[in-house]
């Protein structure tokens, strides 16, 4: 929203030594977030007068002109030109290079169909001064280089606020609520309005000449609990006087004719939106829901499909107005309009937001009246605009005596505030002198109740009626209102004092970054965090159904329409990123996914419905040109289990027939650790790596987070184990078998013979012509050790031979020479 | 074994004399000398033995040892890399290259931001990602009609309550975990909590749709305004050095009253101002506030016997600012040439 700074000066006294730059910086720390002060000479900044000097057709244009002008330079410049209404001898408005106008555009010198172009002459949209757009502004006198802005003794300060900053503040929505704010920042005096003056009906003796109350009936008091309208008679539609314009067009409201210039400014000074009709065909206004299939043609000229239920402005058929957001193109003023029907109306927020949502029609009107702004405004804006409409044509007359329609307003309760309270949510005193007078200033009504028990003033407070819609309505209100203007910054801060305690271990997340440093900082992978969402599409090319997915309602891409159930897509996305500038990649991702079914947490602590479960995942990818990634990002993975849990637990990888759609049929297998299973590991499918666009050999890991958190609880403590006393004995093995044998079950074989066996290492595995076909050759150190004695070489040797043996028994092992 | 051993240093010795070249004598320290080699193994048999045998044999076993390996490093001193000793060595050569791993910018944050706040007394707390209404909206005193609500802000999964309204949303910001950690722990209680949080935008330079969020939260008795302020600037000197200091402003927020804004000294700029605090010397980091009443109500918590206030820090914004980086879509994308970098 923009301010004007004369305009606020209006209503409120603003000491000389206060700069435009330091109001905006109390506004900003008091009240609202002020973006930018900016003097009116800066929106024309380049903008000056020139006189043109010849004009001659443009050689390769036919609606072109080339205009010289002399723009009070050394040299005259030349300016390419569409207009024609302009002819030689004429002043006007001369964009120069650098300038930006007020609808944004930037000027640069340029070639314009091979002839040069040093400028733009402007006509009055261009420059925000109107919506005329037929020609180039032709001024009626002026010294060719003069600024522009000192043309129009432009000298106002434009301030413009942060409209979200003022979501919660309807009344805040104009020049008056703003300088009420200023008033009691700078404590200063706010000029009171008054409209006692202004007659929306005749004198009692004049009643005889017959003034009737329009024919209005509201349907529905909760969606319209005010509504007022007047008629006025005997308008003439012309031009704003200039004063009007200048303020309109300081705060960028395009100047249009003086009754809508009129309706704009009220709202622009009070913050609540009129509207007025042409009165010529209206002999009844009913406030009603839209039916089924209306339609209106808006001020705009558009015609727009009314949903069933938005509220109108109608004449008992058809619709005159969207209520509260935009009037109809029918019953707009026109330059023929004699007579006026103005309404002030109060409008439900809610139905407003919503109705202004569904249309996609925002406006300075819906803006407002979806703050929830007070009934009370109305009045006085009515009152203002016909005291204005009168002022400007003194012929105009009430053509109708005034209509107010409501059911009563809510009554506003007090607030009890105790000062005592107050200091100790603040943290320190301030004067009661001073939380009083801010209090008053804003219009609060203090009553004393007397002093709390510890001798601190009590006091009910009234909230005025425009701060009652929605703003204040507890003591905490109150607080942030003494404390803002106080100064947040007046406020000294303290450490809080509390009682030692050493917090609580998040063990989960704690976990977390355990299992980053390790993928980082041993296994060198990069970490990524990809979307929570996935689509049909990437779900269809890595071959997984999407039937059972958790759908957003309201996607904002094809690509982000469903809840990811595992981090793959994302990984699969991440490698095709970085596929070519990287030979090899390393990445990893701990995020969350989502489930279509219950989980354990509450929706809400008064029911028992839950939410869809949802948990962490570690997701793993590598990418290369090797074949041994498979086996690399096995020793990720046995990597992560020894650092997390325990050197003594390993991570062993048993074949799984889950059906996991993206995987190579062979390259497949579960983690597993102490006997549970607790991810899996893949080589993704040839076919799926090429569907996806991916040039490289890609395996996966996924691991539960929650059952790497149970192991890490159960079994996550390292213990010490003696040192052996005794030394261990290693014998070599080596052995051919069949290729199908799975060296799980070979080690366990090895490991479970004999109770000296500590432990067992795969060193080497062979596969060649050399052993036939099917074969694998696999060599072991077997590790003997004792914690009760040293071990003789005969007894190793018998055991050594008896497990020969046992191999050649069990898997038909041919065990070869060492 | 003495025997095995004489055998070995026989062989090797007849086995060093053939060799001719670098690439001979690196075949024969793997056949005999490392940790595989033939060697090796008996050594390690040796010490195998029993402790007897063990005396007997392990002093000639040692000198054997010895004795080879001297003859092996006499011949590969002829065979050395850098040939005759005054050959040119380039000391300047890099060593291998060694490979790296990367933590996610806003990993380094969320870790920077927990130890501080453990430091402080405050636990670390988690919530679900997918929320309901209840704990997004209701229980933050985000009324009905919010706009915050509307679909054009707020992701809304396909799941309707017995009203027949939708009740899940991805959640807006990590403040549910306020709520949740109110009713599990109750007061009094600090905590803050670092998460993904989500709004149904279109994503641009300054744009996402998935960030990240720190909340933060105090509640106890008598805690004040004054109190927040305390430790946002004790949190404001511990990111951004001792001489940071904090700004404040009112501003909006349903679940907290006071509601307030908090600016640091840009660090940048040291508060002279600079391009980057768009010359105010100030940067907008967190916002903040007294936990309004209704919020604690809804977590079962007495107002009027505890006070608590709340505050919040957008991750993104906070690396962004720290590392000068001009384009938020670069978090989630995944490109390495950005990851890189941490
Ligand atoms: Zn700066």
């Amino acid at each position: 929203m923009l301010l004007s700074l004369n305009w606020l000066k209006d209503h409120v006294a603003i000491p000389k030594n206060i700069s435009p730059e330091d109001l905006a910086q109390k506004l900003t720390l008091h009240t609202v977030e002020v973006e930018k002060t900016e003097s009116q000479a800066e929106r024309f900044n380049q903008v000056v007068l020139a006189k043109i000097l010849t004009i001659r057709k443009h050689p390769n244009a036919d609606r072109l002109q080339v205009a010289t002008v002399d723009a009070g330079q050394k040299e005259e410049l030349s300016i390419v030109c569409g207009a024609p209404n302009i002819a030689v001898g004429q002043i006007v408005p001369l964009a120069l290079p650098g300038a930006v106008l007020p609808n944004g555009i930037e000027i640069k010198e340029a070639k314009m169909r091979g002839e040069k172009s040093q400028g733009m002459l402007c006509a009055e949209d261009e420059l925000g001064l109107g919506h005329n757009h037929d020609g180039i502004m032709v001024l009626p006198k002026g010294k060719p280089g003069q600024s522009f802005a000192s043309y129009l003794k432009l000298d106002d300060i434009i301030i413009e606020v942060d409209n979200k900053s003022l979501s919660n503040r309807p009344d805040l929505w104009g020049h008056y609520g703003i300088a009420r704010e200023i008033s009691v920042i700078l404590n200063t005096k706010l000029k009171a309005l008054d409209f006692s003056q202004v007659k929306l009906s005749l004198p009692a003796n004049k009643k005889s000449e017959g003034l009737k109350p329009l024919d209005i009936k509201v349907e529905n008091y909760n969606l319209c609990p005010r509504y007022m309208a007047i008629k006025l008679d005997n308008i003439e539609i012309k031009e704003s006087p200039a004063w009007l314009q200048a303020r309109l067009i300081a705060v960028g409201s395009k100047p249009i004719n003086n009754i809508v210039d009129i309706t704009n400014y009220v709202m622009l000074e009070l913050g609540q939106p009129l509207h007025a009709f042409d009165a010529q065909d209206i002999t009844k206004i009913v406030v009603r829901s839209a039916k089924k299939n209306e339609t209106i043609k808006t001020l705009d000229d558009k015609d727009r499909k009314l949903e069933d239920g938005q509220l109108l402005i109608t004449d008992g058929q058809k619709a005159l107005a969207i209520a509260g957001i935009m009037g109809g193109a029918d019953s707009a003023i026109s330059a023929t309009t004699k007579s006026i029907i103005i309404e002030s109306a109060n409008f439900d927020a809610a139905a407003i937001r919503q109705g202004s949502t569904k249309l996609g029609l925002r406006t300075d009107a819906s803006m407002r009246y979806e703050k929830a702004l007070d009934p009370n405004l109305a009045e006085n804006a009515l009152k203002m605009a016909v005291e204005l409409i009168q002022k400007d044509n003194k012929k105009v007359t009430l053509g109708s005596e005034l209509s107010d329609l409501h059911q009563g307003f809510k009554s506003i309760p007090a607030i009890e505030l105790d000062l005592g309270w107050l200091n100790n949510l603040v943290g320190q005193a301030i004067p009661v002198e001073k939380t009083k007078e801010i209090l008053t200033n804003l219009g609060f009504v203090l009553t004393p109740t007397g002093k709390n028990k510890n001798g601190d003033e009590t006091m009910s407070v009234k909230v005025p009626s425009w701060r009652a819609t929605k703003d204040i309505a507890i003591k905490e209100d109150l607080a942030e209102e003494v404390m803002r203007l106080y100064g947040y910054n007046n406020v000294s801060g303290k450490l809080p004092e509390v009682s030692m305690e050493a917090p609580e271990k998040n063990e989960e997340i704690a976990l977390e970054h355990k299992i980053r440093n390790i993928l980082v900082k041993e296994s060198k992978l990069t970490e990524v965090y990809n979307y929570s969402f996935t689509g049909e599409e990437e779900l269809k090319k890595l071959n997984l159904d999407d039937a059972n997915y958790i759908k957003l309602v309201n996607p904002i891409s094809k690509q982000h329409t469903l809840l990811r159930q595992n981090l793959l897509p994302g990984l699969i996305n991440n490698i095709r990123t970085n596929q070519y500038r990287y030979d090899d990649l390393g990445l990893f991702e701990i995020g969350g996914v989502f489930l279509n079914v219950f989980g354990n947490l509450k929706k809400n602590s008064q029911s028992e419905e839950r939410l869809p479960y949802q948990e962490k995942q570690i997701g793993i990818a590598l990418a290369g040109s090797k074949n041994e990634l498979f086996s690399e990002i096995k020793s990720i993975v046995a990597d992560l289990i020894y650092s997390l849990i325990s050197p003594q637990i390993e991570a062993s990888f048993v074949p799984t027939d889950m059906p996991i759609g993206y995987s190579d049929k062979e390259l497949k297998a579960a983690i597993n650790v102490l006997g549970k299973n607790i991810g899996t590991i893949v080589k993704v499918d040839e076919n799926i790596t090429k569907g996806n666009g991916l040039k490289k050999i890609v395996v996966m890991a996924e691991l539960s987070f929650n059952e790497l958190l149970k192991l890490v609880q159960n079994y996550g403590y390292k213990q010490y184990r003696a040192v052996p006393k005794y030394p261990p004995m290693v014998r070599d093995l080596a052995f051919v078998v069949d290729a199908k044998i799975l060296y799980n079950d070979i080690r366990d074989a090895l490991k479970n013979f004999h109770e000296l066996i500590t432990s067992v290492e795969l060193f080497d595995v062979y596969v060649g012509d050399k052993l036939g076909a099917n074969k694998k050759n696999l060599a072991f150190h077997v590790i003997y050790q004792s914690d009760e004695r040293t071990l003789t070489t005969e007894e190793i040797d018998t055991i050594q031979n008896n497990l020969i043996n046992h191999l050649q028994s069990k898997f038909e092992a041919q065990i070869r020479n060492f | 074994m003495k025997n095995k051993l004489q055998q070995l240093k026989d062989e090797i010795s007849s086995q060093l004399n053939t060799v001719a070249n670098n690439e001979l004598l690196r075949d024969f320290e793997n056949k005999y000398l490392s940790r595989k080699g033939k060697l090796g193994k008996l050594m390690k048999e040796i010490k195998d033995l029993g402790e007897d045998a063990r005396k007997e044999i392990g002093q000639f076993a040692n000198t054997t040892k010895q004795e080879i390996n001297a003859k092996y490093l006499e011949i590969k001193k002829k065979f050395a890399t850098g040939g005759p000793k005054n050959e040119f060595i380039d000391v300047t050569l890099p060593g291998n290259n060694v490979k790296h791993g990367h933590l996610h910018p806003i990993t380094l944050i969320q870790k920077e931001l927990e130890e501080l706040f453990t430091s402080l007394g405050f636990i670390i707390l988690d919530g679900p990602e997918l929320e309901s209404d209840f704990y997004n909206f209701e229980a933050l005193n985000v009324s009905k009609h919010h706009p915050a609500r509307d679909m054009q802000d707020t992701f809304y999964v396909d799941k309707k309550n017995e009203a027949g309204e939708y009740d899940l949303v991805m959640r807006t910001q990590t403040s549910p975990v306020q709520i949740r950690a109110l009713e599990k722990h109750g007061a009094p209680l600090r905590g803050i909590s670092v998460g993904r949080v989500f709004r149904s935008e279109a994503t641009d330079v300054r744009h996402e749709h998935t960030f990240y969020q720190m909340e933060g939260l105090m509640v106890g008795e008598k805690l004040s305004f004054a109190d927040m302020k305390g430790v946002l600037e004790l949190v404001g000197k511990k990111l951004y050095g001792p001489e940071t200091e904090l700004r404040m402003r009112p501003k909006f927020y349903p679940f907290v009253e006071p509601g307030s804004n908090g600016e640091y000294t840009c660090f940048l700029c040291a508060g002279q101002g600079c391009r980057v605090c768009k010359h105010s010397g100030w940067l907008e980091i967190l916002g903040c506030g007294m936990i309004h009443p209704d919020v604690l109500r809804a977590s079962g918590v007495d107002p009027e016997k505890y006070t608590g206030f709340a505050f919040g820090f957008g991750l993104n914004r906070l690396v962004m600012l720290k590392y000068g980086i001009d384009d938020i879509r670069l978090f989630n994308s995944g490109d390495m040439r950005f990851l890189a970098q941490f």
